[in-house]
């Protein structure tokens, strides 16, 4: 059971601080538009947060432009919209303290990179996005049968409480995903994703126990994932290193996403 | 659910209890005897001992069991003699029970056993019905069956008294020995014992059902047990079938028994019910295979466990209780089914919880996830509690090296075991004789024990007679069941205790006294808590923690960036039905709620989504209720500014209820600042729904200038004349009113009036109603003269006219009224005019009116008397399900539950509808309530009885009045809050007695009803129950056991309270130890009396007045601050023709409510004083619907408040020295109301 509040908020109430400037070439004004400052929440998406961006800098561009999709780049990179912005920011810019901060993003409205990163224009594309992540970590976690078994109303919960940024709207039924059914007092597999520096992940059934039914740590995933250099690597989520004794069962339920994954970063 | 015990004895026959609020199993205070075996309910626990005789121990009531003893002294009239003692051969006894049948001779009424004790001697009832007797008591009669009067008269020709003596239960808290069945206790000892039925349909609350099994397999069932008589009659033998040797029994809560033989079988005992409690005869029941013996079995409510000898564990499929008295196959069910697990031993709890023992760990087991819709559960989780081990222990000595030293992690230990000195000592002892056999500081230390019990000398004298005590311990009790007070100084002897982690070897579990809900488990076991608790401290944990918070650095840097999210605006929406007006009628509509900062706004729009209904600010909401029926959830907001003052709304669905009422509560308070915990100067105020709301008293001083002056400015401007208006205050002595305004120019006369409530006087079932003016002030322009003038009850007095006029036609005024103690002085335009001496209390004067040709611009009011408006008060929602709420000057705060249970206020708020933030300290909370109907029938030659009615009859299914029609099917619960937890029962204590059946007979309906057919009855009719129970949440912790019906609380100082309660049996009980630190006190102590109270109330600790259950009023005497509990009580007699059911006092006076809703005022320290009738008027009964009388009345320092039967909340204005009854209501909102305590107000 995730059941340790302090955690679960600290980890809701992350947030990164963002400067957005509009790519200068863009610029259609003959005024320079001011840079936008905003909080953006860790655990959300950057398509639910950037209206006001939007609608900040597009005066500033080209009338016929304006109907095209914006999309976002950070050192030269275009920004891959359905990764929590959080992961986004672990990949991208790694940490330490208030490095790299404020997160620089260039915004464009030409040019969409089509073979770089998928078109996700509308809000509902990201929610399905979110709950097919949400539904797979389910079938790894309880079979399927515990996301299955709700109402439609509990997943649109889910959504707004993501959306609206309201963790207890969201807790209240994301503790149903995040509980152990039946016998045992573990997950059947621990869903998660190990990002290398590339942004490519590995995926793998992972056990949160050992067949002797001892708890496993998070260096047994490490072991288990990377038996040559387990030693050697570090995994960063949320913004910091968690230790390697960290047990998995517990990172599962207190330090995934929003979509039930845990989402690592190897360093 | 209130807490309760799990019991466990180990392998050294030493009885344990966990309490479902604590975490640890203590030690029952051991006084040398072991015990083999247990069986209990609630209070009540029986046991096999070391010796295999049978002890009763009686445990953790706050009301001593006491049994008045009554005996009626007749004598008869006899010519020249006068009054005898010769009584006629055919009369009763000379000493008889009160129908004569019993000769009670009063020689002859004897203790039952050791375990009882007299209080006092015998004496004689001086009251009947209320009305006080003569100093002999006697009471007289034309003959012996008939009714008795206090006088005698010409024909009286019998008389009798009657004589009282009450005798207690002494044996509480200690074992009890049961006499053994022979007198040589080793010819036939026991193996065998258990108790149950607590719970048997339609019997006598308080009957328990004991049965026993003898080492010659012969049973035994104890009669006339029950709560008055914990140790029952005697021993009476149950036959068995022929080949049948029984080995064990059990019994569950309805009466039904299983037993199993020595060859493996099962034995089920048929036709249990409240009238033949040991039931009619035995069926048999195979066991589960073929090689399979029952070795073991235990049964719930609904549900029988079995144990066979290779320790499988089966469920029995098809088990009822509530019908098993009746059929045979509810009662021995239609099949085993296997369970997984081996275990030696089951037991299960009263609502089919199941505990075990593991067979080969002897670890205490519980059976995870059984409900009603899945009995067998799911699986098997062990307990894990630290063990109590007291040094005289021998697993104390096995187990040292695992003791522990608490004092590090001591987060659930009592305090005082954080000094582990005494286990230090013990172990350097120990250390300190190694050569000495293992036994000897075993026995030391058990010497030492028994030294210290030698000082209680009855402890170690098990007197083998019936009752006999073994050993009392007053002290250790205490730390059994009030673990929530940890802190106390129960373990001042300490060395003799320890905590050890180990796991035990239980020999015995037993369920019986338990309760448990399987949605919130107790802390017992070691997964969540321990898990939890090692988590919170790992280091990887504490990093982690550490890492995230550090993630940005703590400066401001980015405290200028915008948020992404903006929570602070929004608009919900949905739909609904709403009903503007009284007709019941909802007509569809379309919802939005918009909040943008600070305002909100409710807009009702018409289906069509495009024109507007209804919409207000969600500043002019002063309540936001749920006003569901069952089936239609609904929620009224009042709005008492705007028109219609009440909106009510229905919604689709529970939820959907929930979710606007949250939105909208959460708004409102918002809007009115109210958030934290409730205020320690709050109204409290209950709905007959149950929910709770609280009013800040704090926000009437708004207008509060200093402690005895307030101000009011009311804008005048654009009002029409004529107008009346409320002034919400009383003009007393002190006040100053300063009206400005200005003269038409073609004026003659005008009017401004102070006028008081109009007097209403009943006529011939019909108000009469009669105007009252405090002063008149009347220019006449044609006349040039100012008239001043009363109005007495319609009637004007005399006109004082002396002066001119003024007043000029077209020319602005200021008019001011100063109220001295005399007079009125009158100012035009800031030049005295006159004075007017009183002729009416100024304090009546609660109105202003004003008529004629001119303009008012403002009226300003300075007053020493509180200005208040009942309907503008904002009432705050709290969570929780009372009945009533009782609240003190320091703030402390009481509540009681429909089921009786007390709750404290802790402090929290939110709860119910609330989550998240809104939520603070709120605990779980269950209540139940009983639905009723009716059962008609009407008799005809033909078929007798039938459910045939006359065409003019009521329904055949009615509520109480029959005017309703009720069936049984129809009853829906109120909302999913709610869920049944029995089926509908034929209800046999209802009032006026019933036949075996449940009927009552009458002559005709609507009539009074009698329990026995007689030959003129042609109706008959019997009271369905059908018990339902709400689990929510709320700031509310339970208290205790103890079932209290009233209670009331004063502050004595700025500290401590005194509270007194009324039990379920109407005794009075006074709570120790309360104060603002401990708001839930230490524990109840009885206060003897003979009468049973209805209510009581205390205004302050000094004043406390009760009402009996005979209608009279109790005045408590005696009562110092050293000694809160009082003297005794002093009787006073209630109103001509009233019974009182409902009194509360303050220096407002005593205000008590009498059955049919009236209301009574005295005046407290007047000799001679009487109670003077407040009637009902019109004006209070208009304002709630169907309103009769009064519900509830609560006094305060100078206010009273009062909750019509409609619901109508009313403060009662008016009240001064001249006139204790004050004058007239102003009205609140309707709330349907049903409790207000304002106690902590002013």
């Amino acid at each position: 059971m995730a059941n340790d509040r302090e955690i679960l908020r600290e980890i809701w109430e992350g947030k990164i601080p963002v400067r957005f400037t509009l790519y200068p070439d863009e610029v259609y004004e003959l005024q320079q538009p001011d840079e936008f400052y905003l909080m953006v929440p860790r655990l959300s998406y950057f398509p639910l947060v950037i209206d006001k961006v939007k609608k900040h800098f597009i005066r500033y561009v080209s009338n016929d432009k304006n109907d095209q999709e914006m999309w976002l780049e950070y050192d030269g990179q275009p920004v891959k919209w359905h990764f929590p912005i959080g992961l986004l920011f672990d990949l991208l810019v790694g940490t330490g303290p208030d490095l790299g901060l404020p997160w620089h993003i260039v915004v464009h409205f030409e040019k969409f990179p089509e073979t770089q990163i998928f078109r996700l224009n509308s809000k509902d594309l990201v929610e399905a996005h979110f709950m097919a992540c949400l539904k797979e970590a389910d079938v790894l976690k309880h079979r399927g049968q515990i996301v299955s078994s709700m109402q439609k109303k509990d997943h649109n919960q889910l959504w707004s409480g993501l959306q609206n940024d309201k963790f207890d709207q969201f807790w209240a039924v994301n503790r149903k995903l995040m509980e152990v059914s039946g016998e045992v007092d573990h997950f059947k597999y621990i869903p998660f994703r190990i990002y290398d520096i590339e942004g490519f992940y590995k995926q793998k059934l992972v056990k949160p126990v050992s067949d002797e039914g001892q708890r496993k740590t998070l260096n047994d995933l490490l072991m288990e994932m990377y038996p040559k250099r387990a030693t050697s690597v570090k995994v960063l989520t949320h913004g910091m290193f968690p230790p390697l004794n960290t047990p998995l069962q517990w990172m599962s339920e207190h330090l995934s996403y929003p979509d039930n994954f845990l989402h690592l970063c190897l360093v | 659910m209130p807490s309760s015990l799990l019991f466990g004895i180990n392998n050294e026959g030493r009885v344990y209890t966990l309490s479902t609020t604590g975490g640890m199993w203590r030690e029952l205070p051991y006084v040398g005897q072991e015990f083999k075996k247990l069986s209990g309910i609630p209070h009540f626990l029986w046991a096999l001992g070391g010796d295999h005789q049978v002890y009763v121990y009686v445990h953790g009531l706050d009301i001593p069991i006491r049994v008045r003893e009554e005996c009626y002294e007749n004598e008869r009239w006899i010519p020249i003699e006068g009054f005898s003692t010769r009584l006629l051969p055919t009369d009763r006894f000379k000493f008889s029970s009160a129908d004569g049948t019993v000769d009670r001779t009063i020689q002859n009424i004897r203790l039952p056993s050791m375990a009882w004790q007299w209080e006092g001697d015998w004496q004689l009832d001086l009251t009947l019905n209320g009305q006080p007797l003569d100093h002999d008591g006697w009471t007289y009669a034309v003959d012996f069956p008939a009714q008795y009067y206090p006088k005698k008269q010409w024909k009286s020709c019998v008389r009798r008294r009657l004589w009282v003596r009450s005798r207690r239960y002494s044996a509480m808290n200690s074992w009890c020995a049961i006499a053994p069945l022979h007198k040589d206790a080793t010819a036939e000892p026991f193996i065998d014992i258990c108790i149950g039925g607590q719970s048997i349909t339609g019997a006598e609350p308080g009957i328990m059902l004991v049965w026993a099994v003898t080492s010659h397999n012969r049973v035994m069932f104890r009669t006339g047990v029950s709560t008055r008589s914990p140790e029952g009659a005697k021993w009476t033998l149950v036959s068995v079938p022929v080949g049948c040797e029984i080995n064990q029994l059990s019994i569950g809560s309805s009466g039904l028994v299983w037993a199993s033989l020595l060859d493996g079988r099962a034995l089920v005992r048929i036709g249990v019910t409240r009238d033949n409690f040991s039931g009619d005869s035995w069926v048999e029941v195979r066991g589960p295979g073929p090689n399979l013996r029952i070795m073991q079995i235990s049964i719930g409510m609904s549900s029988v466990w079995a144990v066979t000898q290779n320790k499988q564990v089966w469920f029995r499929k098809g088990i009822k209780g509530e019908g098993s008295g009746t059929s045979e196959e509810l009662a021995a069910g239609c099949g085993w089914v296997e369970m997984v697990g081996r275990m030696s031993l089951v037991s299960v709890t009263a609502n089919d919880q199941v505990f075990a023992i593991g067979a080969d760990d002897r670890a205490v087991y519980y059976r995870m996830g059984v409900s009603f819709g899945d009995q067998t559960g799911k699986r098997w989780r062990s307990l894990h509690a630290p063990l109590q081990v007291s040094r005289a222990s021998s697993n104390a000595s096995l187990s040292r090296d695992r003791f522990q030293n608490q004092s590090n992690s001591s987060l659930n230990r009592p305090h005082s075991l954080c000094e582990s000195s005494g286990i230090g000592d013990w172990e350097e002892q120990s250390h300190s004789a190694p050569s000495a056999p293992t036994s000897l500081p075993v026995g030391e230390l058990a010497g030492k024990h028994f030294e210290t019990q030698l000082k209680n000398p009855k402890a170690w004298s098990p007197v083998r007679s019936v009752g006999s005590v073994v050993g009392t311990e007053v002290i250790s009790d205490e730390s059994v069941y009030n673990s929530e007070r940890q802190d106390s100084c129960i373990f001042a002897e300490d060395e003799e205790l320890g905590w050890a982690e180990y796991e035990a070897p239980w020999s015995w579990v037993e369920a019986g006294p338990c309760t448990i809900d399987p949605n919130q488990l107790p802390n017992w076991f070691a997964e969540v808590p321990t898990l939890q608790q090692t988590e919170l401290d790992q280091p990887w944990r504490l990093k982690i923690l550490e890492d995230l918070k550090s993630r940005l650095s703590n400066d401001n840097k980015y405290s200028d960036y915008q948020v992404a999210i903006d929570t602070s605006s929004w608009v919900h929406s949905g739909e609904g039905r709403i009903c503007m007006d009284s007709t019941n009628v909802f007509i569809d509509c379309v919802l939005q709620l918009e909040w943008v900062h600070t305002a909100g706004t409710l807009t009702v729009l018409h289906p069509d989504g495009a024109s507007t209904m209804h919409q207000f600010s969600m500043n002019e909401v002063t309540c936001v209720q749920c006003c569901s029926d069952p089936g239609s959830p609904r929620l009224s907001i009042h709005t008492p500014n705007i028109t219609p003052p009440v909106i009510r709304l229905q919604f689709s669905s529970d939820t959907m209820l929930e979710e606007w009422q949250r939105h909208l509560s959460t708004i409102s308070m918002q809007i009115h600042n109210c958030n934290g915990k409730a205020n320690d100067s709050s109204v409290w105020a209950v709905t007959k729904l149950g929910e709770v709301y609280v009013w800040d008293g704090l926000q009437q001083k708004a207008n509060k200038i200093d402690d005895n002056n307030y101000e009011q400015i009311i804008d005048l401007a654009g009002k029409e004349v004529p107008f009346t208006m409320h002034l919400h205050a009383s003009c007393v002595p002190g006040t100053i009113i300063t009206i400005n305004g200005c003269v038409s120019d073609d004026v003659d006369r005008f009017a401004i009036n102070l006028d008081a409530h109009n007097t209403y006087k009943l006529k011939h079932k019909a108000h009469a109603e009669y105007e009252n003016c405090v002063l008149h002030i009347n220019p006449r322009f044609n006349d040039n003269l100012i008239v001043r003038n009363s109005m007495i009850e319609g009637k004007w007095g005399e006109e004082e006219r002396n002066g001119n006029n003024m007043f000029r036609r077209g020319q602005e005024f200021s008019l001011k009224i100063l109220c001295k103690e005399d007079d009125f002085i009158i100012y035009i335009d800031d030049e005295q005019y006159c004075t007017y001496r009183h002729r009416l209390p100024p304090a009546a004067a609660t109105m202003l009116s004003v008529r004629g040709g001119l303009k008012l611009f403002k009226l300003k009011m300075n007053t020493p008397s509180l200005i208040l408006n009942p309907l503008e008060l904002y009432w705050r929602p709290f969570g929780g399900h009372l009945r009533r709420v009782e609240t003190c000057k320091l703030g402390v705060t009481w509540g009681i539950g429909y089921d009786h249970t007390a709750w404290v206020y802790n402090c929290g708020w939110g709860g119910a509808c609330f989550v998240g933030l809104d939520s603070n300290n709120v605990n779980p909370m269950a209540d139940s309530q009983d639905y009723r109907v009716y059962e008609n029938q009407r008799w005809n030659p033909v078929t007798g009885y039938t459910s045939a009615g006359l065409p003019t009859d009521r329904y055949m299914w009615s509520d109480a009045t029959g005017k309703q029609k009720r069936t049984r099917d129809q009853v829906k619960l109120l909302s999913m809050r709610w869920q049944w937890v029995s089926d509908w029962l034929v209800d046999f204590h209802v009032p006026g007695g019933v036949d075996r059946d449940g009927w009552q007979y009458a002559v005709d309906f609507p009539s009074t009803y009698h329990a026995n057919k007689q030959f003129t009855d042609c109706v008959r009719r019997r009271r369905w129950y059908r018990r339902c129970a709400v689990a929510t949440t709320g700031p509310w912790q339970e208290l205790g056991h103890t079932k209290v019906i009233d209670v009331s609380l004063a502050s004595v100082n700025d500290v401590s309270i005194s509270v007194w309660g009324l039990a379920t049996g109407g005794q009075a009980m006074i709570r120790t130890g309360v104060s603002t630190s401990t708001p839930a006190g230490v524990k109840w102590e009885h206060v003897a009396s003979d009468q049973a109270y209805s209510s009581i109330c205390c205004g302050s600790f000094k004043q406390v007045w009760a009402t009996g259950r005979n209608g009279c009023a109790y005045k408590r005497l005696g009562i110092r601050e050293d000694n809160l509990e009082g003297q005794s009580w002093l009787c006073i007699e209630p109103p001509q023709g009233a019974q009182l059911k409902h009194i509360s006092v303050g220096a407002a006076g005593i205000w008590a409510l009498d059955i049919h809703g009236n209301i009574y005022v005295r005046v407290e320290n007047i000799k001679s004083e009487k109670w003077r009738s407040v009637n009902i008027d019109p004006a209070a009964l208009t304002g709630g619907l169907h309103a009769t009388g009064f519900k509830h009345l609560a006094a305060g320092y100078k206010e009273v408040w009062a909750v019509t039967n409609g619901g109508l909340m009313l403060r009662r204005q008016g009240i001064c020295q001249e006139n204790p009854t004050g004058t007239g209501w102003d009205l609140g909102i309707p709330g349907n109301w049903q409790h207000i305590s304002i106690k902590a107000f002013e």
